[in-house]
């Protein structure tokens, strides 16, 4: 859905996403970040069950939260650092 | 780190960055709590380390955040950025939550910079993943160089709807079609506001030629659009909507909404600030006088937040706040005060001519917007339109009691993305004005925090109070 402009250079880092070692580009939220590696979604909502994906990237939202090091956190407010453990619990659903 | 400040400004936009400058380069203690990892808000994002091409592409009206950002480093305001604030009292005090902490601080003055937000508009299918504010791919590019990649239609109404679609013009973003549901024709207000307009040719050619740039594009652009909407199961497959009394459809990826932009007014109303309603934007404000003093002596409310007027305006507004303070404390005297605010009050002014054209070009009508019965209108607490229309059928004539019975606002986001259509929602079911039906009650915390946070924080300043758990249930 979305790709990195060419005069970017932001070094990946390494973080542990959703129980897995993945390398994400750094320098960004961590919204921004999965967001270019094509993974939309955020959240399965807890009161429709259904997959929600970040919408206003400004902190307004609140659909892009997730487990960041143990605390549910905006996304699109934490800057991705090496390291992180992040959790989507997205269950069985299978990420496109 | 101390815990008293001459001044504490909430946010750090162009209205936060130019009061704290003045406010520091007058002399006050001065603190500036900012939800984002670096200064700039929405308008100038990640302004310090946009790579050349960026620069190049978002052109003056970006670059100008560099010398905003430049004076405020050299000035001694303190910056804490990450900062969340979740509860602010009109007597000066704050809590913020900052790496996992919170604290408490005391301000003499409480400068709120908190900007604005699009207006939230739910259409059908809008919470599918693939849909998203026109504004979020706007940050998405200036925060971490990102383009969309697969096919994309923007739909809405707006300005900045346009500005972001000649954006992605110039990026060779395929583009499948612009939905606008603004109205063909202006209304023939529309003249009245032209001519003052015309006195700033250099904002109407600024328009011009991002209508041309779509224009050129030859992209399919269709106005007085109605009936918009997002069609998929797990993610977004295909936009609909009517134009011209015609069904169309776009297989998109990526769905682009933007329905103008709105004053955030939640801290005002956690403060208990006097708000009052734009009939014309359709939107709440703080009521403040020409320095941007609320009806709290101490509380200013500057930028977009007071009232929609751009990046400029909010720059002369966070001066003319800080001009004023400086003045509170004591340190110019009103003549000096009148004598500095005169020439931003000029330039306020000049910012603002062709401002009431651009309004009334876009200006959001009562019932223009589609709300169907099953669309999910609070995301949080998966509460659809159907769920409100049955509790004012029952007769629930407030948002406030229509948030009791159905849990419309009551999630994390706080009814920030509800509150607006959910008024609009009400008032046109109990066939009455927006105004009539309330505004949804804010309570701290702002924002979730875990509670441990609270439990951890050093209370030094309440310290001589007992704890009043029940203050904001008092009116």
């Amino acid at each position: 859905m979305f790709k990195r402009d060419q005069h970017t250079d932001n070094e990946n880092v390494a973080v542990i996403l959703d129980g897995e070692t993945t390398n994400l580009p750094g320098n960004m939220s961590v919204a921004a970040s999965l967001l270019s590696e094509g993974r939309i979604v955020a959240k399965i909502s807890p009161a429709s069950k259904k997959p929600c994906s970040p919408h206003c990237l400004m902190g307004v939202c609140y659909e892009c939260l997730m487990e960041i090091d143990g605390v549910k956190q905006q996304a699109c407010m934490v800057e991705i650092q090496e390291g992180m453990v992040i959790n989507r619990r997205l269950g069985t659903m299978e990420e496109d | 780190m101390s815990s008293y400040y001459d001044s504490a400004v909430i946010g750090a936009g162009p209205a936060g960055l130019a009061a704290a400058s003045r406010m520091a380069e007058l002399g006050l203690k001065v603190l500036v709590l900012d939800e984002q990892p670096r200064p700039g808000g929405q308008i100038y994002r990640n302004v310090e380390n946009a790579s050349p091409a960026t620069l190049q592409l978002m052109g003056e009206d970006y670059r100008r955040g560099l010398d905003l950002i430049k004076r405020f480093n050299h000035s001694s305001a303190h910056y804490e950025s990450n900062a969340m604030v979740w509860q602010t009292s009109s007597d000066g005090r704050i809590c913020y939550s900052r790496n996992r902490k919170s604290r408490e601080i005391k301000a003499g003055h409480i400068v709120v910079a908190t900007g604005a937000m699009e207006r939230p508009c739910p259409i059908p299918g809008w919470n599918l993943p693939g849909v998203m504010g026109a504004g979020a791919a706007n940050n998405l590019a200036k925060e971490a160089g990102l383009t969309p990649s697969g096919r994309v239609v923007l739909a809405g109404s707006g300005p900045l709807l346009l500005l972001e679609a000649s954006l992605l013009i110039e990026k060779g973003v395929e583009i499948a079609a612009i939905l606008e549901t603004t109205p063909k024709l202006p209304s023939p207000n529309t003249l009245v506001h032209l001519i003052p307009a015309l006195r700033r040719t250099d904002f109407l050619a600024k328009g011009l030629k991002m209508v041309r740039t779509i224009k050129k594009s030859g992209i399919l652009h269709h106005k007085a659009v109605t009936k918009l909407r997002a069609v998929g199961g797990d993610r977004l497959k295909r936009v609909e909507a009517v134009a011209n009394g015609k069904t169309v459809a776009f297989e998109a990826e990526l769905l682009l909404l933007h329905f103008g932009v709105i004053p955030s007014t939640h801290l005002f109303r956690l403060m208990g600030c006097t708000m009052e309603y734009n009939d014309r934007q359709r939107y709440w404000y703080p009521v403040c006088d020409s320095w941007g003093r609320t009806n709290h002596e101490n509380v200013f409310a500057t930028g977009d937040g007071s009232g929609v007027r751009g990046a400029l305006a909010a720059e002369y507004k966070g001066e003319l706040a800080a001009l004023e303070i400086g003045h509170c404390c004591g340190i110019i005297p009103h003549y000096e005060r009148d004598e500095l605010a005169s020439p931003i009050r000029a330039m306020l002014y000049s910012d603002n001519l062709p401002r009431p054209l651009v309004d009334e070009i876009y200006a959001p009508a009562a019932g223009a917007h589609f709300f169907e019965d099953e669309t999910v209108l609070c995301r949080c607490e998966n509460v659809t339109v159907g769920d409100v229309r049955k509790a004012v059928k029952e007769g629930v004539r407030n948002v406030n009691e229509v948030k009791i019975v159905t849990r419309c606002g009551m999630g994390p986001c706080q009814g920030r993305m509800c509150g607006p259509a959910l008024a609009e929602i009400v008032a046109a079911e109990a066939k009455t004005e927006v105004e009539q039906v309330g505004l949804l009650t804010v309570r701290p915390p702002l924002k979730p925090i875990p509670l441990g946070e609270v439990a951890e924080m050093e209370l030094e300043l309440g310290s001589q109070e007992q704890a009043d758990l029940f203050k904001n249930m008092r009116k």
